[in-house]
């Protein structure tokens, strides 16, 4: 059984990326900003998904009953929400309840609610309904908008919606980078073996005589394509660290309303994501630059 | 053995360049192809190294037969011949030893093994003293010797000489051309294409002469008329 040496196919793959040093250099850059671009672009859709989760949680109606519904006919509302569709959970608040929790919200104004013995009056009860199918939500608020007794009925339907177009048309633009940059990274990366190839023809067409096999020729060519897409990827990694720390320490301060997810939290995936399309692209780059090669 | 039974080579833009070539040449023999441009001498060296396919007919070398042999094939078939070329075709950053090493490297021979090989393939070449030259150190009929050591280097059986003393002096030629008969009395096919009519006279061993794409003489101890 013969055997290649490894460290033959490495030291080769090293000799052709320092030979087209320049090339080399613009396809670890180019490949390095579309996955800084692309991995951006994960890292904001996943930030939205976790906030639009959050405003899930947040997936309830509130339902405020009128000022005068005696204990009797709240009952009865809350047993006629509970029957309907797509309700997951109510949650009664009463008047008193609301009053304690509006006293606490504008604390240091105790004595404008203490002068006015009618203030408790101002509030109603109310039922929070979380709702399961977000899809459904426009029937549920209409329905409980049907119900006697029901004085209003507020939901953040309109926030969702909104935050979920932003979403997709992010998701839309994504796709669209992604295509496009991954077709210029596969552009510059197929130029830089094919330089490779053409200052190693010499060498490729006596390998050949001599009988090397295909995969002997076009191994160190591969490896090239791969420690590229392994550099690229390593360094877009830590500028996207950078960024998303710079964008976090941002958000903390002046959008405090926006959850962010930790960097350390997602770390793990966008490295190997970044390691698998650098390497991929790095294969696929090679591969195609070496088709002919691979023929006897 | 190598057959060539009616070979026929068309190449796409319609040149016909071997037309029913019948040949048969046994192991350990000498062969001189010889011809004038044109008359399929090269064409013939493709098929025989399988760079080209042949048209119709059959060739078989060895165990080989190359109209049906399948691409994955070619390399280890490869391993079967030597190949020298006019104009050496050498690794110029290489030194003479690495040159010689590289082909073994290139079908995965151990380190141990090259490292035995390698100067027993250049004491037979008689460049056991230039191990460390690089190539532009030495002279043509030395760098063509080189190229021999190379051709030699994973043992084939037949080798395969493209006009190998085209490039260098008459002096060299007849060094080169020792070299290749020692070669051949070692047991290996010897195939030189060439269209040197002194050296085909001198040296009086089969000669196949081509012309136009046909065998026009086969002769042994032949001269190059």
């Amino acid at each position: 059984m013969r055997r290649y040496s490894p460290s033959y196919f490495v030291s080769q793959a090293f000799k052709g990326i320092f030979r087209n040093g320049v090339m080399s250099f613009a396809s670890v850059a180019v490949l390095m900003s579309c996955l800084v671009v692309l991995g951006g672009f994960a890292l904001l859709v996943h930030n939205i998904n976790v906030n639009l989760e959050q405003f899930g949680l947040l997936n309830e109606i509130e339902v405020f009953v009128e000022y005068n519904a005696t204990e009797e006919e709240i009952l009865a509302i809350e047993e006629k929400i509970r029957s309907l569709d797509n309700v997951a959970n109510v949650v009664r608040t009463t008047r008193e309840e609301a009053f304690a929790e509006a006293k606490e919200e504008f604390d240091g104004m105790e004595q404008m609610f203490e002068n006015d013995p009618e203030a408790v009056n101002r509030f109603s009860d109310s039922f929070t309904v979380t709702y399961a199918d977000n899809d459904k939500v426009v029937t549920l608020a209409y329905l409980l908008n049907q119900i006697d007794g029901v004085r209003k009925v507020n939901n953040r339907m309109d926030l969702a919606t909104t935050i979920s177009s932003f979403k997709q048309g992010v998701l839309l633009i994504f796709t669209w980078f992604l295509l496009i940059l991954l077709v210029v990274t596969l552009f510059v990366i197929i130029n830089t073996i094919k330089l490779s190839v053409f200052s190693r023809r010499h060498e490729i067409s006596i390998m050949r005589y001599v009988g090397a096999t295909g995969w002997f020729i076009t191994m160190p060519f591969i490896l090239e394509g791969i420690i590229i897409g392994l550099f690229a990827s390593t360094a877009a990694y830590f500028i996207e660290r950078y960024f998303y720390f710079y964008v976090e320490k941002m958000v903390m301060s002046d959008l405090q309303m926006i959850t962010m997810v930790p960097f350390e939290a997602v770390q793990m995936p966008l490295l190997y994501g970044f390691l698998g399309v650098g390497v991929l692209a790095g294969i696929v780059g090679s591969s195609i630059s070496l088709g002919k090669y691979l023929k006897a | 053995m190598i057959e060539f039974k009616n070979v026929k080579k068309l190449y796409p833009n319609g040149t016909h360049a071997l037309n029913g070539i019948n040949l048969k040449i046994e192991d350990g023999e000498f062969v001189f192809v010889v011809g004038h441009s044109g008359a399929g001498k090269s064409t013939m060296m493709k098929l025989l190294l399988r760079e080209e396919k042949l048209t119709s007919g059959r060739l078989k070398v060895g165990d080989y037969d190359l109209a049906k042999m399948s691409s994955f094939r070619v390399p280890y078939y490869r391993r079967e011949l030597g190949v020298v070329f006019q104009d050496f075709r050498l690794f110029h950053d290489k030194t003479v030893y690495e040159n010689v090493a590289f082909a073994m490297r290139a079908v995965g021979t151990p380190n141990k093994m090259i490292r035995r090989r390698v100067p027993a393939i250049l004491n037979t070449v008689n460049l056991a003293d230039k191990q460390k030259c690089f190539p532009k150190e030495l002279s043509g009929g030395e760098q063509q010797r080189v190229a021999l050591a190379r051709a030699l280097a994973n043992n084939p059986k037949i080798i395969l000489a493209d006009e190998p003393t085209g490039n260098i002096d008459p002096q060299m030629s007849l060094e080169i051309m020792n070299l290749l008969v020692k070669i051949n009395k070692l047991g290996k096919t010897v195939i030189v294409v060439t269209h040197e009519q002194s050296l085909v006279d001198y040296y009086k061993q089969r000669v196949v002469v081509l012309k136009d794409g046909v065998i026009t003489e086969d002769r042994v101890g032949g001269m190059f008329e």
